[in-house]
């Protein structure tokens, strides 16, 4: 590839943007526009709000107690909360009406209901509180509020017993002076102990409120705030009547002080916004350029004048993707600026009082968090511009570009948005999905939590360069596939298509065949692991397993290869191959052993398995402890290597073979076969031993050797799990190979840990090395496209003609 | 120069299934010479092309340029031609100057000499009052001038001309067609397709007649002449394609697709 064509591409698709009016007002005009006119209209709207009083039907006014007064009505008769439980300020937001009384009849019937709820028998066993709690409403009342509600004629319902006051004196009077002192010394002397007291003895006052409604949502946090205070009263007025001071109910006050200073704050605040805004604009500028620089040509007709350029497509994919990363970091960091500086003006427009009251004191964000956010911004914009570019070199036109807009940000959203989740922290599992990682790691460093950011920066870089990766390739293969650069408009029919699938089949999968397999496989054990419980015994395990395996795994890449392909024998790798690829495989496995230990070694002591995963394994671990050793290798070692290698080596591999590069091929696989493996932590040791077991796929051609490796993998791991102090004390010769690291607290193991011995690891790693070696050295058998890859990739640009 | 052989080509199609577009094509065109590719439209003119200018890839059958595989070998034989298609249209937001520019860099031009050969080639097609001029306010014969200045500013051995003039009027034609005489006579390979007789009479050396992704008579006008006892050219086209079809028809009474599945080749052969 010729960075100097690159850069001329770049610099002519950058002056072609600019020239172009609809990228410069979308790119530049639009922010410093758009983020001023939403301010003014916001200042325009404010003026226009105001809150709604809320409407309170409040039934059975004239049973509450003169003293404390809830509702006092002056000489017209118009009825409002007493100015000691509601404060003017709330007075004015609540309209009362207490003077619409209910028909006698049904008073009558709902009093009765309301009578009929308390259990009589075994009151005397519970406490109050509880007693109160299974009160339950009158259905009559329930529907007449739910009916009023609805009608909009009020926004929440307040019902008083008719016998409330009458009952709570009743109740009031059985307190006698210094009852609560000596709750539980004397309770035969003392009446008044909290065991005498019949809680119970005072009805329940209801409040009907519609949690669907907002207004009514609203309208019964005042009336709540309104009764809940005028309950406050009456209990001090009953302290007061027991001679209990009033601090005995709160003898303490808890302050809590924020330790955080201004600037953290601040950055906490900015670091939830800002990387969201930032993504989301990078998306939307990388989108527009990609969709005139790709459907765009294909329309004006000058995609095939470049395409038949010495420009190699490679070189034309960089020179458009570094154009669109521009546009889109431009579009992201303009947008933040604008947005930012009109935000603050509103904010501080709006007075600083409004916002100590909301306890946001929103200064501008820290300069180091913009450095941060411009540097996370790169490799995003990378993937966004890859993608976003991909995606329209397959639409036709830049109408049917700009309808790919829509599942690309629904595909994207919600990784955004999850960060914003307040219980959404950075651990291993999050730092490994795309865009979210990077954003709880730009959080992270906006925070200033370093330590943090340090711990998951390796994963979040590596899944982050591997996305844009990934989908730069894609982007250069979408400009290599002649029917997607020239693709036709073709009437799609179900049945036409899948017609075409088993009649147009070729002799092994297709890359998007492999993709779906892959995805099934993925899918059914999901939702397979979702829908099983957890198993109790061994023989439940094993059963579970087995079948796992077949239905799950195998089943679908066999009748997916039965199905699509033509040549079954090519597609499984069922031939033989090299005559001594089997037991060499067998000592591949064996010798990097001792490497696999030290990495899923170093994976568990980087990111920990959690508390939950740990105690969830503790079954299993037991059931498998007690299990026959030969049942155990045939579940764990002989099944999963059969069936796995069958599906991810056997379909999933000779469909990936055609994308053309045999190692993205193998490493596509292995992250399939990684991911496969339900818990992260064994995922990444898994991907690296798919990526041995795929590189001895293809060069070997046959399922065999990989079959032996597999087996021999998880065999020398079930065996190793049966090996104990004792069996080294009996057999000293494997004192040579394996030690016990003593049971630390930390790892809770009782027996400690099989490790193996420095020594064994090196020899065993340097065996490995000259194993790989030979297999390197196996004339192996390229697909088509490799081929014809490693053909373009030879060919040198001449001197120019001139 | 230019050799291509059994070069094929099949489309996957969801209701025929494979189309064949091209099927054993086979030509050579020589150095000062104009080969002309003759057929109605759809006859695959246009895909042989693509494939010479390795905008498509075949899907059996080897094409050399200059001595340049076009498919194991693209951006060597890219830097071997010049292609002016009514597909390769000129840049809306550039001048005819930077596009011609823009494209000699690209073929790896250095500055100074790009300069000199573009001054060269605008004062000979007469394109220095449009010099300046943005291609979206060009009228057709304008853009095809500055077709013909890109495809050309490297020099190329070879050019490749699919259906130049359509759409051009007579006069802007003409001169277009002049332009491509004088290339050839400048000892350039050149391939022309058209579906005009007498474009083809009056340019062509050499001359294909092409119908439904087959070659059916080739050779000289003389040659042609002589085999057919045809003298028109007009009239030979006629009755070569009328047998064609009418061949074509019995053939599918007899043995159905059997054609079609014939048509279903890989590309092992070809890059092995």
């Amino acid at each position: 590839m010729k960075w100097t064509n690159v850069r001329l591409i770049f610099l002519r698709e950058l002056r072609d943007q600019l020239r172009d009016r609809r990228t410069l007002f979308t790119i530049a005009v639009l922010p410093l526009l758009l983020y001023p006119l939403l301010g003014m209209s916001f200042f325009y709207v404010s003026q226009f709000l105001h809150e709604k009083p809320t409407r309170v039907w409040f039934l059975g006014a004239d049973a509450l107690p003169d003293e404390p007064a809830l509702i006092v009505c002056d000489e017209s008769e118009k009825c409002v909360f007493s100015s000691e439980f509601c404060p003017k300020s709330q007075a004015d937001l609540i309209e009362l009406s207490a003077d619409a009384p209910l028909d006698a009849a049904t008073a009558r019937k709902i009093a009765q209901e309301m009578a009929g709820v308390a259990p009589a028998g075994d009151a005397s066993s519970q406490n109050g509180a509880a007693r109160r709690s299974a009160a339950r409403s009158s259905p009559t009342l329930s529907k007449l509020a739910q009916e009023t509600m609805k009608s909009g004629k009020y926004d929440v319902v307040v019902y008083v017993p008719p016998d409330f006051a009458a009952k709570l004196a009743r109740f009031q009077a059985t307190l006698r002076p210094g009852g609560g002192e000596s709750p539980s010394s004397d309770s035969d002397s003392n009446p008044s102990s909290p065991a005498d007291v019949d809680v119970d003895a005072v009805p329940t006052p209801h409040i009907f409120a519609n949690s669907a409604s907002d207004k009514s949502r609203m309208a019964k946090l005042r009336v709540d705030d309104v009764l809940q205070r005028w309950r406050e009263r009456i209990v001090e007025s009953n302290l007061e009547r027991s001679s209990v001071p009033v601090a005995a109910t709160k003898p303490f006050e808890l302050v809590t002080n924020d330790v955080a200073e201004d600037e953290m704050r601040r950055a906490a605040v900015w670091s939830k916004i800002l990387p969201f805004v930032v993504l989301v604009w990078a998306l939307t500028g990388a989108f527009y350029p990609a969709v005139d620089l790709c459907a765009g040509e294909k329309e004006r007709g000058t995609l095939e004048t470049l395409l038949s350029s010495p420009a190699q497509r490679s070189e034309i994919v960089w020179g458009k993707l570094l154009t669109i990363m521009t546009f889109s970091m431009l579009t992201s960091i303009l947008n933040m600026l604008c947005m930012g500086f009109t935000g603050l003006f509103i904010m501080q427009k709006l007075g600083a009082g409004g916002m100590a009251a909301t306890g946001l004191n929103l200064g501008p964000p820290p300069l180091a968090s913009m450095g941060w956010l411009v540097l996370g911004l790169i490799p995003i914009s990378a993937m966004f511009s890859a993608l976003t570019l991909a995606i329209a070199a397959f639409a036709r036109s830049t109408k049917e570009g700009q309808y790919y807009l829509m599942p690309l940000l629904l595909i994207t959203l919600p990784l955004m948005m999850l960060p914003m989740l307040p219980a959404v922290q950075m651990d291993l599992g999050m730092s490994l999905i795309p865009v979210t990682g990077m954003m709880l790691l730009l959080r992270s460093l906006i925070e200033g939590q370093y330590a943090d950011a340090l711990r998951y920066s390796v994963p979040v870089v590596l899944v982050t360069a591997a996305c844009c990766l990934a989908s730069i390739r894609w982007a250069i293969d979408q400009f290599n596939n002649e029917s997607v650069l020239f693709r036709e408009s073709e009437r799609f029919g179900l049945g036409t298509w899948l017609r075409h699938l088993v009649r147009d089949r070729r002799a092994t999968p297709t890359v998007s065949e492999a993709v779906l397999c892959g995805v099934l496989v993925l899918v059914l054990r999901f939702f397979a692991s979702l829908m099983a419980g957890q198993p109790d015994s061994w023989s439940e395990l094993a059963i579970a397993t087995s079948i796992m395996q077949v239905a799950l795994i195998a089943t679908p890449a066999l009748l997916m290869t039965i199905v699509l392909t033509r040549d079954r024998r090519r597609t499984l790798l069922l031939s033989l191959g090299h005559p001594l690829a089997i037991p060499m495989a067998v000592l591949l496995a064996l010798s990097l052993n001792p490497a696999v230990h030290l990495l899923s070694w170093a994976v568990q002591s980087l990111y920990p398995l959690s508390e939950g995963t740990k105690l969830a394994f503790q079954p299993l671990e037991e059931a498998i402890a007690g299990a026959p050793l030969w049942q155990l290798l045939l579940v764990m070692a002989v099944i999963p290597a059969v069936c796995e290698e069958l599906a991810f080596r056997g379909f999933i591999l000779s469909g990936m073979r055609h994308i053309g590069h045999k190692w993205a091929a193998i490493g596509l696989t292995a992250l399939m076969f990684g991911v496969a493996h339900g818990i992260l932590q064994q995922s990444l040791t898994a991907a690296a031993t798919g990526f041995v077991i795929g590189y001895l796929a293809v060069q070997c051609g046959s399922i065999w050797p990989c079959i032996a490796y597999h087996v021999t993998n998880n065999a020398a791991a079930v065996l190793a799990s049966r090996l104990t102090p004792e069996t080294l004390s009996q057999y000293p010769a494997l004192n040579w190979l394996f030690y016990f690291e003593p049971a630390t607290s930390a790892t809770g193991e009782a027996a400690g840990s099989l490790e193996f011995q420095a020594p064994l690891v090196i020899v065993a790693s340097l065996l490995a090395v000259a194993i790989l070696y030979w297999f390197r050295r196996i004339p192996f058998r390229p697909s088509d496209e490799e081929r014809l890859q490693t053909a373009l990739d030879r060919q040198s640009v001449p001197v120019t003609a001139k | 120069m230019i050799q291509v052989r059994e070069l094929t080509k099949t489309y996957a199609d969801l209701r025929r299934g494979q189309f064949v577009a091209l099927e054993d094509v086979s030509f050579d065109a020589e150095q000062g010479q104009i080969y002309g590719l003759l057929g109605p439209n759809g006859a695959g003119k246009t895909t042989v092309l693509r494939i010479l200018s390795t905008v498509l890839r075949p899907t059996s059958g080897t094409a050399t340029l200059n001595g340049y595989d076009v498919l194991t070998q693209p951006a060597l034989v890219r830097h071997q031609i010049g292609f002016v298609s009514t597909n390769t249209a000129v840049y809306d937001r550039m001048t005819a100057w930077e596009m011609v520019e823009y494209f000699g860099r690209l073929y790896g031009l250095d500055k100074d000499d790009l300069r000199g050969r573009m001054e060269d080639i605008f004062e000979r097609l007469k394109m220095n009052e449009i010099r300046d001029v943005l291609g979206a306010k060009m009228s057709t014969g304008m853009k095809q001038k500055v077709s013909i200045a890109r495809a050309i500013v490297h020099d190329p051995p070879v050019l490749i001309f699919d259906e130049a003039t359509s759409g051009l009027d007579v006069l802007v034609a003409r001169a277009l067609l002049q332009t491509v005489a004088e290339l050839r006579d400048h000892g350039k390979c050149i391939v022309f397709s058209t579906h005009i007789m007498r474009e083809a009479e009056r340019l062509c050396d050499r001359i294909a007649i092409m119908h439904r992704g087959h070659i059916l008579a080739e050779g000289t006008l003389a040659e042609l002449a002589e085999t057919y006892h045809e003298s028109d050219l007009e009239e030979l086209f006629f009755q070569l394609i009328s047998r064609h079809d009418e061949q074509r028809r019995d053939q599918q009474g007899h043995d159905g697709d059997a054609a079609a599945a014939e048509s279903i080749h890989t590309m092992e052969t070809r890059i092995a």
